[in-house]
């Protein structure tokens, strides 16, 4: 099949956005693959949950429920929740995508992760051709999902070999801050940083980390209300 | 621990979570469509998330604000180092540098 250039176009400008920071999620999924193994999973049941999942952050939450026998509508809940985060980013991200077929948009939606919203996000906002916006999102996409569950296989077969004690997951936490570091560019987008860093702090001991997205529509609210502010400060 | 059908049962359930949550809008698409005055709100979105996402992994040591911790000093390098270069791999280089030295140090 020969590729539609602004496809091909698309899919490059996004790879290259991409790659660099896909790099820091590679601890994060070999740290998951161990965690599922830790819990008593075998490794075709752990490789089982990652491919049908595809969420660490809900992986990480459901284990210690899986471990312990809970029942399942709390489970259910708990991966609701942990996800919910991810209902502002597909509305946010939709319009980019709306063009494409009920397929495409359901294959669209499972492959949505913090980071490929946060780097592909702002290209595809500005970009008119919708074919190069599906070769923008899919191709990294794609990219980002092969390359995490190669990270968890290495993880769940090698659980046990990596030492722990060098807290290689930090890099997870580096990747996120190389990619909202640029993204702090104006006031608005500050105050939106430091109310959603600091509320998640503040709100950390609310029930199933419903903090974590209580602290997210904090930021954007304030964000937003900076906005305001200062277009009455400049128009007065 | 779940087992057997059971397990397969609850990743099952995982997954709707992430298709449901994740694929909301995009799925709905058209007839989903955002007022202008959310879609505008919503440009705050990733900034405020990622930030919730790291600030907590910052200034959290086992559950309690610590002011003065590795990660924190490593989190100060790795901004500094972002605004400063565009090179994609000087951040974890220097980040991770600078965690395992402060923890030498005995900030620990």
């Amino acid at each position: 099949m020969a590729l539609n250039p602004a496809f091909r176009e698309g899919a490059q400008a996004g790879l290259r956005a991409f790659i660099p920071l896909s790099v820091g999620f590679i601890p994060w999924a070999i740290v998951t693959g161990i965690a599922m193994r830790a819990i008593g999973m075998d490794a075709i049941e752990s490789m089982g949950m990652s491919v049908l999942v595809f969420a660490a952050t809900a992986q990480f939450g459901a284990l210690p429920l899986i471990a312990s026998g809970a029942p399942l509508w709390l489970i259910f809940v708990t991966g609701m929740v942990l996800n919910l985060r991810f209902v502002i980013f597909s509305a946010a991200i939709a319009p980019a995508l709306h063009e494409q077929s009920l397929a495409r948009r359901l294959v669209s939606g499972f492959l949505l992760t913090d980071a490929a919203f946060a780097v592909l996000g702002p290209g595809l906002a500005g970009a008119r051709d919708p074919v190069w916006r599906w070769g923008y999102y899919l191709v990294p996409s794609l990219y980002g999902w092969l390359l995490w569950q190669g990270f968890v296989l290495v993880g769940v077969l090698g659980a046990g070999f990596f030492p722990r004690d060098w807290s290689l997951e930090f890099m997870g936490t580096i990747a996120l801050m190389v990619m909202v570091v640029p993204m702090v560019r104006s006031q608005p987008m500050l105050v939106a940083a430091l109310t959603g860093g600091l509320g998640a702090v503040f709100l950390r001991d609310l029930p199933l980390r419903l903090g974590l997205f209580a602290a997210i529509l904090l930021g954007i609210a304030a964000g937003f209300a900076a906005e305001h502010w200062r277009r009455k400060e400049t128009t007065e | 621990m779940i087992e057997g059908v059971w397990l397969w049962i609850a990743f099952a359930l995982l997954g709707a979570t992430t298709l449901i949550t994740r694929g909301s809008f995009i799925v709905i698409g058209e007839r989903g469509r955002l007022p202008a005055v959310v879609q505008r709100a919503l440009r705050y979105a990733p900034a405020a998330a990622l930030s919730a996402l790291v600030v907590p992994d910052l200034l959290l040591v086992q559950g309690s604000v610590d002011p003065v911790n590795p990660k924190l000093i490593a989190g100060l390098v790795v901004i500094a180092v972002a605004l400063r270069w565009r090179n994609p791999w000087l951040p974890f280089i220097l980040g991770m540098g600078a965690l395992w030295t402060a923890r030498f140090a005995g900030l620990a």
